[in-house]
């Protein structure tokens, strides 16, 4: 073993409550990216690709007691308070499939929204335009989310998810409310971005979208499956 | 600092905040005004106490206390004592110059026999009187046409003072300025004359009536005197009861004055008198002390039973005296603020009162603030998962909310203190106001526009759009109803003065209050949100994000 995974996940299992009934959606799902590398995770609706998503963002917690996830070695899934916030800040960006833009802050400012979150506000702010300038998005720094277009809405959520150059990008189904143009073009776009070096895990449904990057695993029955 | 930009964003970018400053406002002025207000009275009050009778009263009614003269030196030999005068307090009736014809008014009044000079060391009465010519050619300028000061004589001020024509030397008598009906209030707080009548141009008649010493009522007696001007204590009460006239005076029509003392028990002389044994001295129903500076009225009433017990020796041991003081038992001896309980005892439970109503309104602010921002966060919980996802902590989004509260105290508090201080500068006009009928552009007004409202109304109806429609309704009807209101109202008196003892209702704002106020209105406006906003602190990401 030379180096250590990117990102790593072990047997993760993740459980809701639906009242009295326990739902069991991951059962010791297993995960591995290495540094520079472009996973597309498929599966059917209901399999359980975005709560993989969210515990890899640290945006939720796996079931105790089993497994867990290992960032660049380090074990991060147990992280608490500030270092959790700081690990969803820098070290992973996150993009959905709804662009979860903020309606009351221009392009720009939702784009800056991690960089003031960290503290670092003007500092960022070249990097960011630059971005946004390279997304196609310069003429539309000042407008508010609403005055755009889907796939614009979305380059901009990309832009805020690499405004303060995570490690990883974390992408749920980031075409999937995108006609087949638009999403191509963003497609495209995340293939630039790849081949500039960033490391990319991508839920989608569409094998094609898939055959984009390096390896593809499938989530089945709660566990990761290679295919 | 993203907290403090989407605190901003959310703030202007939509209506809710607005309506939470104008709530946050209206109680702030509300409570503003009616401290304010309160705060004006007891200050009155208090101020207008020494005006009324110094700071510490000696009272024995109706028979009066002897050698009084040397009970004032004893008093003003004290050093918590700057001076203190005489009085004889009796009731009387006077008899008006009004109205023409035979039949003239008659009425009852408290009267004051005083001692000028003294009197004024203890009271500043000096400042109470009325009339004075205009200091200057400009103030005279300022005046109305019909203002009665313009043609006054420049005399009057001292006649006032000396209680004493200058010109004849008659003994004068001032009255309080509601005694009289002729003195009408205008709404700049000068007076004109009512039906051309000036009392300071008329004599009036004082009817008195003497107390034997056995405490039966002795044949009355009547005496006439020139007005010579007139005094506003601003204590209604006082203004329309109180007339003075000179000590002296008061105590010959009273049989108060220097006399004989005749011998009851001996024989009769030859030619039927009885024997005399000796003086009987002049009597005061009163004596009103001041304090020094610095000396609260409780520490001047100490002093002044110290001088009392003095005196009372002195007399006793003085052989010269047949007639002897009162026994300090008998005596009374108050503070202003004792005596005039029943009028000071009503103003402080009100203001009681307004402590409560206090509490509430901070109550109703933070609820308001409260459920304002619970539907906001509510509202908002997709965007605070957003923040959470990209790194914000629990502390930052609670910030944003804290101080949106903050900006909402503050802003609320300000506007609210500009509006209480807009209503308190301009409340004896607002008041005057409502006390008449309102002016015809003001209800025609009303109805124009809410005949604009109307035809928006129609206008909006028409194009099928339902709560602009359903808005203009309610402006056309809010606005018809009070031009309705304003059209029907026939002017009501809510500031009854003889209900508030005063003529004037308090018209500065209590700046201590309105800061203790608005930092209430930020604390509680802080507090309401700090529920929506640890709420919004513990939303969870993955929940928020999960459904569009
Ligand atoms: N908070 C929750 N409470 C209960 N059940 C949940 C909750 N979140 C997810 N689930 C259930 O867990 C399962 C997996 O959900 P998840 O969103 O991870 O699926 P997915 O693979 O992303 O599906 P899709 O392709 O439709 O996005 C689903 O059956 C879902 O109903
Ligand atoms: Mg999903």
């Amino acid at each position: 073993m030379s180096e250590a995974p990117l990102l790593q996940a072990r047997d993760l299992h993740k459980t809701y409550r639906m009242g009295r009934l326990d739902v069991p959606v991951l059962r010791g799902a297993d995960f591995t990216m290495r540094k520079g590398e472009w996973v597309a995770i498929l599966g059917s609706s209901g399999s359980g690709k975005s709560t993989l998503m969210h515990l890899l963002g640290l945006l939720d917690e796996p079931d105790r007691g089993r497994g867990g996830v290992w960032f660049e070695g380090q074990p991060v899934a147990g992280l608490r308070g500030g270092a959790r916030n700081h690990y969803r800040n820098r070290s992973v960006g996150f993009v959905f499939q709804f662009y979860h833009l903020l309606p009351e802050l221009t392009v720009l400012e939702n784009a800056m929204l991690p960089c003031r979150v960290a503290g670092a506000g003007r500092a960022a702010a070249g990097h960011v335009r630059s971005l946004l300038t390279a997304f196609g998005l310069d003429h539309r720094l000042h407008h508010r989310p609403r005055e755009l277009s889907g796939g614009e809405r979305q380059r901009v959520a990309i832009a805020r998810a690499l405004a303060n150059e995570p490690r990883v990008l974390l992408a749920d189904e980031p075409t999937g409310n995108l006609d087949a143009r638009t999403g191509g073009e963003i497609l495209d776009m995340i293939t630039g971005l790849h081949r500039q070096g960033l490391s990319i895990a991508m839920v989608t449904h569409d094998p094609a979208v898939a055959a984009r990057a390096d390896r593809v695993v499938q989530l089945v029955d709660g566990r990761v499956a290679d295919r | 600092m993203y907290a403090i930009q989407l605190a901003n964003r959310y703030l202007t970018s939509r209506i809710i905040p607005l309506i939470a400053v104008g709530a946050v406002a209206l109680c702030v002025a509300l409570v503003v005004i009616v401290v304010s207000v309160m705060s004006g009275f007891l200050d009155m009050l208090k101020s207008s106490g020494r005006t009324l009778m110094g700071d510490v009263v000696i009272n024995y009614p109706v028979r009066g206390m002897p050698w009084y003269d040397e009970l004032v030196r004893a008093i003003e030999a004290e050093p918590a004592a700057q001076a203190a005068t005489p009085l004889v307090d009796t009731y009387g009736l006077l008899r008006m110059p009004y109205p023409q014809g035979a039949e003239k008014e008659v009425v009852t009044a408290n009267v004051w026999g005083i001692d000028p000079a003294s009197f004024e060391r203890v009271t500043d009465y000096s400042r109470t009187l009325h009339w004075r010519p205009p200091a200057d050619q400009a103030e005279a300028d300022a005046m109305g046409p019909d203002d009665p000061r313009r043609k006054l004589s420049p005399r009057i001020v001292a006649d006032g003072l000396a209680l004493r024509r200058g010109d004849t030397g008659e003994p004068g008598l001032v009255m309080g300025l509601h005694v009289s009906i002729v003195n009408e209030r205008q709404r700049d707080g000068s007076y004109r004359s009512r039906y051309g009548w000036f009392m300071p141009d008329h004599r009036v008649t004082l009817t008195l009536v003497p107390i034997s010493a056995k405490g039966t009522v002795a044949e009355p007696r009547e005496q006439v005197f020139p007005v010579v001007n007139e005094f506003r204590s601003a204590v209604y009460q006082i203004d329309k009861n109180r007339v003075m006239i000179p000590l002296a005076e008061a105590q010959r029509m009273l049989r108060l004055d220097e006399g004989t003392l005749h011998d009851m028990e001996a024989p009769p002389n030859a030619d039927g008198s009885q024997p005399v044994l000796g003086r009987s001295p002049a009597r005061v129903h009163r004596v009103l002390v001041r304090a020094r500076p610095g000396v609260t009225p409780d520490q001047l009433r100490e002093a002044v039973e110290t001088a009392y017990a003095r005196f009372e020796q002195a007399c006793a041991a003085d052989p010269s005296k047949l007639v002897k003081p009162p026994l300090r038992e008998m005596v009374s001896i108050l503070t202003w603020e004792q005596h005039l309980r029943d009028l000071i005892g009503p103003v402080e439970k009100e203001r009681e009162m307004m402590r409560i109503l206090f509490s509430i309104v901070y109550l109703v602010c933070a609820g308001l603030v409260l459920s304002i921002f619970w539907a906001i966060v509510q509202e908002k919980s997709r965007d605070i998962g957003i923040l959470r996802s990209i790194g914000a902590s629990r502390g930052g989004v609670l910030w944003i909310f804290l101080q949106y509260g903050l900006v909402i105290g503050l802003v609320g508090g300000v506007v609210g203190i500009g509006l209480g201080w807009l209503v308190i500068t301009n409340i004896n006009a607002i008041h005057q106001a409502i006390g008449e009928r309102a002016p015809l552009w003001s209800w025609t007004a009303c109805f124009a526009a809410s005949t604009i409202a109307l035809l928006m109304t129609v206008r909006q109806g028409l194009r099928g759009v339902l709560l602009p429609t359903l808005l203009w309704l309610v402006g056309a009807i809010t606005l018809g109803l009070a031009g309705a209101g304003l059209m029907a109202h026939r002017g009501t008196l809510i500031w009854d003065p003889a209900v508030y003892y005063f003529s004037t209702i308090p018209d500065r704002v209590d700046w201590v209050t309105a800061g203790i106020t608005w930092l209430g209105a930020v604390v509680f406006s802080v507090l309401g949100a700090s529920v929506p906003a640890a709420k919004a602190a513990d939303i969870d990401p993955v929940r928020a994000l999960r459904h569009e």
